[in-house]
């Protein structure tokens, strides 16, 4: 805890604030003459001087801790104070001004019933707007420094502000006209392109590609900073910038741009850039997920596996920040979902104890049922783990009335499950090569129709051929472009990494089966370590 | 002309210019310059669907098409599958870009015999891409180069569409494949395709912890 807290926390005046009435009227009645607490007040003003004196430290324990804690005392359903009311009492300061607006909207988005009003989403646009232009069009780097996952947590919320107005737009069915009247007289507001322009100038502004570039290959990013990519907030909203562009390609569905957009970033090696744990889960997630839809399973499931162990072994760290907590949590169960449904399609070996947590019974239900080919059961898990995906624009003015908002999503979706239903056989074939070493082209057909459904008299030479069909298939599916080395995720070379491989000689399939020993050594270490635990926490006992 | 027009689009495709729909007609032109000279720049391509993407009303068909034949032409790379994401569900069902999607997919399922009687009837939707059929072929002799080690003569040949021998030939000639009798020898397949055993390995710090509590 900050040691500046108790300086105002001696002032608590709970009477100040009374609870929601529960009547409309009464509580704007109570919002007009509602008087801020002393305890946010001084915390207000302690904060302000902390950002014009750049004391990162200090301001990380605010916005880290102090902030969170007194939103839950007296902000836990209503608004932080109104812009004016603040303003008197950080005497007007501009730059903080921005920053509180940022913070107060942000909380809105999160915690108010109903969501924002068509002016809250309006003015917290603005207030980007405002922040960003002094952030870029200074001429000299700006005496700010804020704490890294302060810097992290705004621009990913600029994202997803924009994100949530899309879909917001979308939904034509519940707006009245003169809302359609705002919202179309207004079409420069959270624009798409406004978005990607903030978030380029951001990269650029901060040499941050030349940075990473040099950084990779073992020099001194400093070199290259220039004049503003040496400041931490510059250097900083850069690199952020660049997995917010990452999340955004994603949500439009552009997982080429997603990929190559971190160029130069290794994204599961440990790096300067790499310390904002909420960010690193992130950036696995859609890049995870953008493998995923190229089809580049190994890819993919190297991205998740090290991106979960990662999250299994930190998971302490982060347990305390219940707002930061509940977002991993949900990435975290929506990666095992997409991991669960890479292995279904690409079997292979992932770490013991991700294995672990796949032979938990949901996880375990899903993919059994995904072998078995449910192809509603892959799109449950697809929808339930996949990025809220975007239209760029909204509907036509001219449109029918309707809900907009899932048609990105449906067709992302669709692409996908076009792919699941040119592999449905494959989970099949897969089943039987794995009984063999060798196995006759003919004897496999003979088992494939027994498991279809032909009746009447068979005809062998259809079932060799469309056997063939489907085996062709699996080669070229197993078969994918697998990265190992070079600055940019897209490259790689093509590898079949599934543990089942076979090749045909003429009308003989050989297979070839990757066989995992039984682990014993390590079952037995974690019973000698769990007992040996036991043992001495018995003998503390002892009186 | 692809080669010398490669630079110019390069930097119409740097941050945030990607975006700018006055590069359009630059990079339609580019795109129709490529289909005629069997050229490939997956990501200008992509950056016209963009636009497309961001500009309804310049929704452009016939580039469109030229744009995903392009993309079968660079199978088994997934370039089709990136297209496909980035149009509307609306815009693939419109004739004859369905048609086109549907050559994907059974291209996509190795259903070649179909997919050689599909194109006969479809004579002019790829006549305008240089070196369309080819491409496929070279598609499928990849596809059976990682699966065969031998392949019926007969096989291979109706696999590529129906070819004649000489046609066959030149094909066995360009991968390094033999002719043995009736049987084509791809390549051998047990040197790359071999059990893998895993077996497990402890390392010496999880024991010595345990040594260390046993004194």
């Amino acid at each position: 805890m900050s040691k500046g807290y108790d300086e105002y926390e001696q002032n608590y005046e709970y009477d100040d604030y009374g609870g929601h009435t529960g009547d409309p009227n009464m509580d704007e009645y109570n919002r007009t003459h509602f008087k801020m607490p002393e305890g946010v007040k001084n915390f207000l003003v302690y904060f302000r001087n902390n950002v014009n004196e750049s004391l990162v430290f200090e301001l990380q324990a605010l916005y880290e801790h102090t902030w969170p804690k007194l939103t839950e005392d007296y902000f836990d359903k209503r608004p932080w104070p109104e812009e004016s009311e603040v303003a008197a009492i950080v005497d007007n300061d501009h730059v903080f001004m921005i920053l509180y607006k940022e913070l107060y909207y942000r909380h809105i988005y999160a915690r108010i019933q109903g969501g924002p009003t068509i002016e809250q989403r309006f003015n917290s646009f603005f207030n980007y707007c405002d922040l960003f232009n002094y952030i870029l069009s200074a001429e000299e780097p700006v005496p700010l420094e804020l704490p890294d996952l302060w810097l992290w947590e705004l621009i990913d919320e600029f994202v997803y502000q924009f994100q949530s107005f899309a879909q917001y737009r979308a939904r034509l069915q519940s707006k009245k006209p003169q809302e359609l009247e705002t919202l179309n007289s207004n079409n420069k507001v959270w624009n798409v392109l406004c978005v990607l322009n903030v978030l380029h100038s951001l990269v650029d502004k901060s040499n941050i590609k030349q940075q990473l570039e040099v950084y990779a290959s073992g020099g001194d990013p400093e070199s290259v900073s220039g004049e503003f990519g040496g400041h931490s907030l510059y250097k900083m909203l850069g690199y952020f910038s660049l997995v917010g562009l990452l999340r955004l390609h994603s949500l439009l569905g552009d997982y080429y741009q997603a990929i190559k957009v971190l160029e130069n970033i290794e994204v599961h090696k440990k790096s300067q850039y790499a310390h904002i744990p909420a960010c690193q889960i992130s950036t696995s997630y859609y890049v995870g997920f953008a493998y995923m839809m190229m089809r580049r399973y190994a890819d993919a499931i190297r991205t998740f596996s090290s991106i979960l162990l990662y999250i299994q072994r930190t998971k302490q760290l982060f347990a305390s920040k219940t707002y930061q907590h509940d977002q991993i949590n949900k990435q975290t169960d929506q990666m095992y979902n997409l991991l669960a449904i890479c292995l279904v399609l690409h079997p292979q070996c992932v770490d013991e104890s991700i294995q672990q947590t796949l032979r938990e019974k949901s996880y375990h239900e899903k993919m059994y049922k995904m072998q078995y080919g449910d192809l509603q059961e892959f799109e449950n898990c697809f929808v339930f783990a996949c990025p809220k995906f975007l239209s760029p624009y909204p509907p036509a003015i001219d449109s029918v009335p309707g809900d907009y908002s899932k048609e990105a999503i449906q067709h992302q979706t669709g692409v996908f499950m076009d792919e699941v239903a040119q592999q449905k056989t494959l989970p099949t074939i897969r089943s039987y090569l794995k009984l063999y070493t060798t196995l006759p082209l003919s004897k496999l057909a003979t088992f494939m129709s027994q498991s279809g459904k032909t009746e009447g008299k068979r005809d062998l030479d259809k079932e060799m051929q469309s056997l063939i069909i489907h085996l062709l298939c699996f080669k070229h599916k197993m078969k994918n472009v697998v990265w190992s080395k070079g600055a940019s995720g897209l490259e790689g070379k093509f590898q079949s990494g599934s543990e089942l491989d076979f090749y045909i000689d003429n009308d003989m399939i050989h297979i070839a089966d990757t066989k995992v020993a039984h682990r014993y050594g390590d079952f037995f270490i974690r019973k000698i370590l769990k007992f040996e635990d036991l043992n001495r926490k018995l003998h503390q006992l002892k009186p | 002309m692809a080669e010398a027009m490669k630079q110019t689009v390069a930097s119409m495709l740097k941050g945030i210019e990607r975006y700018n729909p006055d590069n359009l007609p630059t990079l339609e032109r580019y795109v129709e310059i490529q289909s005629r000279e069997n050229a490939y720049d997956l990501e200008a391509n992509l950056a016209v669907l963009k636009l497309y993407q961001f500009n309804p009303h310049s929704f452009n068909i016939s580039v469109t098409c030229q744009i995903l034949l392009k993309a079968l032409t660079n199978l088994p790379h997934t370039d089709f599958i990136l297209c496909k994401c980035l149009l509307y569900e609306k815009q693939l069902s419109q004739e004859p870009i369905n048609q086109i999607v549907y050559l994907a997919d059974i291209l996509e399922q190795c259903d070649f015999q179909v997919f050689w009687t599909r194109i006969h009837t479809l004579p002019d939707l790829t006549q305008s891409i240089t070196g369309f059929v080819d491409s496929i072929r070279k598609f499928i002799c990849h596809v059976v180069g990682i699966t065969y080690q031998t392949i019926e003569h007969s096989h291979l040949a109706q696999l590529l569409g129906d070819v004649d021998d000489s046609t066959l030939k030149l094909w066995i000639k360009k991968y390094g494949w033999k002719e043995m009798g009736n049987l084509v020898f791809i390549s051998n397949q047990d040197e790359n395709i071999k059990t893998k055993n895993i077996n497990e390995k402890i390392d010496f710090d999880s024991v010595g912890a345990i040594m260390a509590s046993c004194r």
